[in-house]
């Protein structure tokens, strides 16, 4: 079985995504009922200094990370299931984006004692 | 900053000083359509210029080709929570009602997928071919047979053939690897399949043609195709056996594809060689006086020719000499050391070399593989190195 990686745009015009890394989970607090779709996680904030920090708060805990950028880039590939009237069930791969920096957040978060911002 | 950009240009172009929320997306989920391939930039250039695709069969492990390399592909799970975000579309503007940029995550990643160059796996080639080699009987039946109906009678007899496309879905290598061992079996195509020819059956073939050449002084460096298919033909060959014949003694001289090929001297010996030792070992001068006999004339068997080919062996006064074959051998390294060592347990280098000359390991010379798998002895400083297992 032969499956093609396929592209419908060039490297230059492919969609950028992005990735926001931390360590450990987010939980919705355990009082909450209903899906999470569309509910905020938190801030992200690029700071106002010489480094090339960010800030990321999340409830009541700040994290401070970096943008790095990728050694190797990630390709962001879909799978798709398609089912032909002529070769029966195929797969394809299709590269819908292509990511070349994460903004990492590496540091235990710091609780904010007096609140948000 | 400009209104309802958000997604993930919003985080790529965040500005020092400025800030933004990020909320799962409307359609936040699991999402395990998507996933994240690490790449390097030649293979995301590959990968633009689609030249890759992914091979092998359902009950294999997946790997993926590019023109010239094979990758394993391995899943590195990650247990920080990567949040994956999509660049703005229309989708997450819909839900967007104050026209404040969003920022969306669709998926948080578990890991991604990364490639390992591996050397493609070439033994099921040999074994898929060498199951059914073109030999005189079927040459026969064709015979019979009113046209090429070849396709329908392999199928009654559950014989399975290969085209390029049927080998390309069932061997797991790229294609400019594929060609190479497709050449190193001496595999030919026939009738839109890739078939090894039954060794008894070339030496018909090329003795015919070898007898055709004196006939017409005809030169072995300058063979003429067209000529030399007719007159197999009129020897009641079928001609489409007459070309591959070539094939696999010759090879092409390049002069803007006028049909000239030439004799490789070394394939032509060889051959001979093991049509007179057969599964025998002989005494090394009578093997060399037998094979002299049916080198054609103006050919010269060198012993160096055969090297991969046989081994000899030394007990006493009397050296032996016998077929052994690096093409018979597996082309995984573990495997081909295994079998080298239960061959023979202490090797030296000069006999060893030949046997190892066409492993391609990624990663890894010929020295570390001689330290991965062998052990180096050397019993006194003006002896040779010897070989043994590790």
């Amino acid at each position: 079985m032969e499956i093609r990686v396929k592209c419908r745009c060039g490297e230059d015009e492919c969609s950028e995504w992005a990735i926001v890394e931390l360590q450990g989970v987010v939980e919705t607090q355990a009082s909450f009922e209903g899906s999470i779709q569309n509910l905020e996680i938190g801030r992200l904030c690029h700071t106002e200094s010489s480094q090339e920090t960010y800030t990321f708060t999340v409830g009541y805990h700040e994290l401070i990370g970096s943008k790095v950028i990728l050694k190797k880039p990630l390709l962001v590939l879909k799978k798709l299931q398609l089912d032909d009237e002529v070769s029966g069930k195929t797969t394809e791969l299709e590269v819908v984006g292509i990511i070349r920096t994460k903004i990492l957040f590496k540091t235990r978060p710091k609780p904010l004692i007096s609140g948000t911002n | 900053m400009a209104e309802g950009i958000g997604g993930a240009e919003a985080v790529i172009d965040l500005k020092p000083g400025s800030s933004i929320p990020i909320s799962y997306h409307p359609s936040f989920g699991p999402h395990d359509d998507l996933l994240l391939l690490e790449a390097d930039d030649n293979l995301v250039s590959d990968i633009f210029n689609q030249r890759v695709t992914l091979r092998g069969l359902a009950d294999e492990d997946a790997v993926l080709c590019t023109k010239s390399k094979t990758f394993a592909i391995k899943f590195v799970g990650n247990s920080n929570s990567m949040f994956l975000i999509p660049p703005d579309d229309d989708d997450t503007n819909i839900n967007n009602n104050n026209d404040k940029p969003l920022v969306s995550v669709l998926k948080i990643a578990p890991g991604n997928m990364e490639l390992v160059e591996v050397s493609p796996r070439l033994d099921k080639l040999k074994q898929l071919l060498s199951a059914n080699p073109y030999g005189a009987s079927e040459v026969d039946a064709m015979m019979d047979d009113d046209n090429g109906l070849d396709d329908d009678n392999n199928e009654k007899k559950g014989v399975k053939l290969y085209t390029w496309n049927d080998l390309v879905n069932t061997v797991q290598a790229s294609d400019e690897e594929l060609s190479v061992g497709l050449e190193s079996l001496s595999a030919v195509e026939i009738d839109g399949y890739w078939r090894v020819i039954d060794e008894n059956y070339l030496d018909v073939i090329l003795r015919m043609l070898l007898h055709n050449c004196v006939l017409n002084y005809w030169s072995f460096d300058d063979l003429d195709e067209d000529e030399v298919v007719s007159s197999l033909v009129a020897d009641e060959f079928p001609s489409k056996l007459a070309s591959p014949c070539l094939r696999v003694f010759g090879s092409r001289v390049s002069s803007n594809g006028t049909g000239k090929w030439k004799l490789e001297p070394r394939l032509v010996c060889l051959h001979f060689a093991r049509q007179v030792l057969r599964d025998e070992k002989m005494r090394l001068e009578s093997f060399m006086e037998e094979w002299k006999k049916k080198i054609p004339d103006g050919m010269e068997g060198k012993f160096e020719m055969l090297e991969g080919e046989v081994l000899t062996e030394t007990i006493g006064i009397e050296t032996r000499v016998y077929t052994f074959s690096v093409r018979s051998l597996p082309s995984t390294p573990a495997e081909r050391f295994s079998i080298l060592f239960k061959h023979r347990s202490k090797w030296e280098w000069k006999d060893l070399e030949p046997y190892l000359r066409d492993l391609h390991v990624p990663r890894l010379s010929m020295e570390g593989l001689l330290l991965k798998y062998t052990r180096r002895a050397q019993p006194k400083a003006d002896a040779p190195p010897v070989f043994s297992a590790r």
